[in-house]
């Protein structure tokens, strides 16, 4: 489909340069769904989130062991190889043990001048919201520092707008998957490029697909279910439509859990606001309890029509990974059918993840 | 035998290729080769073969393919999966039969079958882990054992090595461990099929484990390796005459349910 | 496969801890039946509270760790696997999942099993699978469970008011928890007594750790390991720090009377990350050589506490664990203080022990045998499991220790 989201992926490195000589901004990497991105945004800054490539990891082989989770190692990887020298700051949340040891890691291997660790808490509570405002406001004042300007109310409150703008049209796009049956791997190729590229700039593009996807022809493949720990490419989700599946609904980091919850505009405390979206909405496993989580996913699941769902979690990913048994159980006791990857995200697992995704889908569609 | 009503299944594994002639009376005859050539051609040989063998003039046109390389086979008139043709196969030979542990050369795979024949569930071993034909054939090589001893040797051992089941590479090492401190082969080989079927107990394990179960595939020929399996399990396992024909009996069976 | 278990006792205050722990489980055991509530609790939950509300603390890492010395982790684990635990996962969780989930071929449990416990209680900002671990086993018994959170802080203690108040309104939630849960009000003079124990044993403990630098060791890590337990499951009481008050006197006059490990000290390592609880006896294993385990960096104390910040108990235990940290934070921090050990302990050699399914130790290993490179400091990478047998190959390790122990005797 037009605009090919994929390629805003594939040469994020030379966009994001374009975008500092174009606007002599500072571009400010990050890991995973925690960080207000709003933030950074109204700082004049680009957020970019980080992204690995399925390459050689005989470099990061020696900073990182091997039973570890692969995406942030594949990040760490990029930049040691230089992709990333354009960062100027990298922003790393309060997630899990790898993403955390991200911050050790690049404190001690680059020198990027804002190195930032986002105390985001690890528990949905009352009090956990009370000290994560307090955290976004610190936040927002070592932005401003680096930045050497305030961000002003109205200048968050723009962004705020943008990117709940964006986030509505991935919504959009993301329901064509059940009403028109386009594509999810358009759909995630759409989410990845949102977390690279200039909102505004994103923002005409998904206008212009929203148009197209209108009139593109729909996919017929078996209607399924993706939960997936961490998918930064959509190699995977093409394999599933190769397969003859059809991704209706998700909960993925690069899909619904980017887009579903907006941040509230009506709240004055816009701090307050981005801090409830970001800790209590979005469906991460590592602070929200499992059987919250599941009764979300089973929601969007149900309303999707998926026949299976189809579960992906990384490696050493004990967020998910404890998880999966009691997700397991429950979809199956729903006479929901699961079939279960314990990923590596290398090219060699394909061919047995192939076999096994054509098998499933052969089952179900009896 | 009216030909036109005789279908062929064919499963074209990583080692071996097998076609299955299936007529609405019974299996009328099968051919299994070592597949050392490219897919469609190694199936062409296999049906030729098993034609040749029963006197089969012509070669059915309906043709169902199964096995990793069953994408090669241009003249199938379609695809199945090899977790289906196993359920199926094994379901045809034995109607009882509620899971088949499927042994193969590069990987195993344990499949539920529902009381009507189909697969309903199914688990595969992990590539990198102990539990296929593959694993055996390194060990064979480490131990400069031929092959088809490795099940009597073992057999024969009154002790058993500990070997890993968790993964190939480390099992490797242990192995050497044990030749360099004299270990004796049967003892070593007795511990590397322990380690094989934890890794079978396990994936079973994850379907769970119902009466009848049938083992096939190459490794079901192994009588150590089955002798363990069935005290582990702890219940009798079914063994097919040829436990290597059962995906492309499968296969031969979506060829005969096929519209015409 | 394992042949041998236990490390050999070189202190004699060593040999009081097996019946100390032998002790605390029974006593949990009759609590439990004598109607007082017993809440199962990770390793930084601060018993001091639950102590001063009459609640029975059971800790659960080190009952995997008893298994795993007692021979049990791979029936335990396996056990664990069965329910659909991936391997990947914490050896600790995996024993104790195969323990609540049982099976009719489970070992008996050490002890008598654990003390069926009334309510769970979690911190989150340890590691991942503790919140997986804990909360799996909430909906499988059927119980509450309270999250205790905290500001991560990884670059150590912080004096920032707001995380304080954070972790001080966690602390707060735990006791009203803990309050709903049992009837029962805090006793805030009894808090301040335990913290005060607390701190004591504390203090005490870093004292050891500081003298233990002396050559030859006075104590090494086959102590070491076991004489950390009162420190973390007895805090908090006069016991605890008799203990520790007769481990110093131990350690005093075996540096007075210049009493080592070994007779001659040939090389002295630093055991890196958690040890193998199933073959406790590699600690030993160096001494036939002339070696010496003389200190480990798992456990490490060399921070003396803080004075008292508060008169409120609550508000002072929050202030005392943001302001000073009793674990290290970053990549960075964490090995910076193990070549600083190794440097301070004249240690010549320093064996990485990596865990794969503790990722807590097991992300850092290579930063740091990059920093040890960096120092000079020859290091030998185990990867085994902390708990889980079945990743040991005793061959193996005796293999590469043998050929590590060569090059450390030959420099």
């Amino acid at each position: 489909m037009e605009p090919s989201f994929d390629r805003y992926r594939e040469r994020r490195h030379e966009e994001a340069r374009a975008w500092k000589e174009r606007t002599g901004g500072k571009v400010v990497g990050l890991f995973c769904c925690d960080v207000p991105e709003e933030l950074i945004h109204a700082a004049g800054m680009l957020p970019v989130r980080l992204l690995g490539e399925h390459e050689d990891t005989s470099e990061v082989d020696i900073h990182f062991p091997v039973n570890v989770c692969p995406y942030p190692k594949a990040c760490f990887d990029q930049a040691l190889k230089g992709q990333y020298d354009y960062l100027d700051g990298l922003v790393v949340p309060n997630v899990c043990d790898m993403v955390r040891a991200m911050f050790g890691s690049w404190q001690i291997n680059f020198s990027l001048p804002f190195l930032y660790f986002l105390e985001v808490p690890q528990k949905i509570s009352s009090q956990g919201i009370d000290f994560f405002t307090v955290e976004l406001g610190r936040f927002r004042g070592a932005l401003e520092d680096f930045g050497g300007h305030p961000i002003a109310d109205d200048t968050l409150r723009q962004a705020i707008r943008l990117f709940n703008a964006d986030r509505e049209l991935l919504r959009q796009l993301s329901a064509l998957r059940v009403t028109a049956g386009l594509p999810a791997s358009s759909v995630q190729d759409a989410v990845l490029s949102s977390m690279v590229l200039p909102k505004e700039q994103h923002l005409e593009l998904m206008k212009e697909a929203l148009a197209e996807a209108a009139t593109a022809p729909p996919a017929d493949g078996l209607p399924l279910f993706l939960s997936a720990s961490m998918l930064d490419e959509s190699d995977f989700v093409r394999l599933i439509e190769e397969c003859g599946g059809h991704i209706v609904a998700d909960d993925m980091p690069a899909g619904t859990r980017y887009f579903q919850a907006d941040v509230d505009e009506d709240d004055p405390n816009q701090l307050r606001a981005l801090a409830r979206r970001y800790l209590e909405d979005i469906p991460c496993p590592r602070k929200m309890l499992p059987e919250a989580h599941l009764a979300r996913l089973l929601d969007m699941l149900e309303a999707s029509g998926a026949r299976g769902t189809i579960i992906h979690n990384l490696r050493a990913c004990d967020c998910h990974l404890y998880e999966y048994p009691y997700f397991k159980k429950e979809l199956e006791a729903r006479g929901l059918p699961v079939l279960f990857f314990r990923g590596e995200e290398t090219a060699t697992e394909r061919e047995q993840q192939r076999a096994d995704i054509e098998a499933f889908i052969e089952i179900i569609a009896g | 035998m009216a030909g036109e009503d005789v279908v062929a299944g064919i499963d074209v594994g990583s080692h071996n290729v097998s076609a299955v002639l299936l007529s609405p009376t019974g299996i009328l005859g099968y051919a299994i080769l070592a597949s050392a050539e490219e897919g469609e051609r190694a199936a062409k040989r296999a049906l030729a073969q098993a034609c040749a063998r029963v006197g089969h003039a012509s070669v059915p046109t309906v043709v169902v393919a199964t096995g990793c390389g069953r994408g090669s086979v241009r003249f199938a008139v379609r695809e199945s999966s090899e977790v289906v043709c196993q359920a199926r196969g094994a379901h045809w030979l034995f109607p009882q039969a509620r899971t088949v542990l499927n042994l193969g050369a590069e990987s195993s795979r344990a499949v539920r079958i529902s009381p009507d024949g189909r697969a309903a569930a199914f688990a595969t071993n992990d590539k990198c882990a102990a539990g296929s034909g593959r694993f055996l054939e390194l060990m064979a090589r480490v131990l400069e054992v031929p092959l088809e001893e490795m099940g009597d040797l073992a057999l024969a051992a009154d002790a058993r090595a500990e070997v890993s089941s968790r993964c190939a590479v480390f099992a490797e090492s242990e192995v050497i461990s044990h030749i360099h401190r004299g270990l004796p082969k049967a003892h070593i080989l007795a511990g590397i099929h322990v380690a094989v079927v934890d890794r079978i107990v396990e994936i079973a394990g994850r379907i769970g484990v119902e009466r009848e179960v049938v083992v096939t595939g190459g490794l079901a020929l192994n009588r150590a390796l089955l002798a363990e399996l069935e005290s582990r399990l702890g219940v009798p396992l079914l063994i097919p005459p040829e436990p290597r024909i059962v995906g492309a009996l499968g296969a031969a069976l979506a060829a005969m349910a096929s519209p015409k | 496969m394992v042949t041998s278990t236990s490390a050999k006792k070189h202190l004699k205050t060593t040999l009081l801890v097996p019946e100390l722990r032998k002790k605390y489980y029974a006593q949990t055991l009759a609590d439990s039946q004598a109607g007082k509530k017993v809440a199962w609790c990770s390793n930084n939950i601060p018993s001091e509270i639950l102590e001063a509300m009459n609640i029975t603390t059971v800790y659960l890492e080190n009952y995997a760790t008893v298994c795993a010395s007692k021979r049990l982790s791979s029936a335990f684990c396996r056990a664990g696997e069965r329910a659909g635990f991936s391997q990947d996962v914490c050896g600790y969780a995996r024993i104790l999942m195969g323990y609540i989930l049982g099976g009719d071929d489970l070992p008996e449990a050490p002890y008598g099993g654990l003390a069926k416990p009334d309510f769970l209680i979690v911190n989150s900002y340890s590691c991942d699978s503790r919140m997986g671990w804990f909360t799996t086993m909430a909906r499988t018994l059927d119980l509450p469970l309270y999250v205790l959170d905290s500001p991560y802080q990884p670059v150590g203690g912080c004096t920032d008011l707001d995380n304080v108040a954070y972790t001080e309104s966690q602390l707060r939630g735990l006791i009203a928890f803990l309050e709903e849960q049992t009837g029962t009000k805090l006793d805030p003079a009894r808090l301040r007594q335990r913290i005060e124990l607390a701190a004591k044993a504390n203090e005490i403990q870093v004292e050891i750790y500081e003298m233990r630098k002396h050559v030859p060791s006075p104590m090494s890590a086959g102590d070491a390991y076991t004489v950390v337990w009162p420190g973390m499951y007895l805090i908090g009481t006069k016991e605890c720090d008799q203990f520790y008050e007769q481990l110093r006197a131990e350690v005093r006059e075996r540096i007075a009377s210049n009493v080592g490990i070994v007779p001659e000290e040939k090389f002295r390592l630093l055991w890196s990350g958690l040890p193998f609880w199933y073959n406790m006896a590699l600690m030993n294993y160096f001494e036939e050589k002339g070696g010496v385990v003389a200190i480990e960096n798992a456990f490490f104390r060399h921070l003396p506490g803080l004075p008292q910040q508060d008169e409120d108990p609550v508000r002072d235990m929050a202030l005392r664990s943001t302001m000073r940290r009793g674990y290290a934070g970053s990549i960075g921090e964490r090995t910076d203080l193990t070549v600083e050990i190794a440097r301070e302990y004249s240690v010549d050699g320093v064996i990485l022990s990596y865990n794969p399914s503790c990722r807590l130790f097991y992300i850092l290993q290579p930063a740091l045998k990059n920093a040890l490179d960096r120092a000079g400091i020859p290091t030998l990478a185990l990867e085994c499991d902390m708990a889980d047998e079945r990743t040991y190959s005793e061959g193996q390790v005796k293999t590469r220790l043998d050929a590590f122990i060569e090059r450390l005797l030959a420099r």
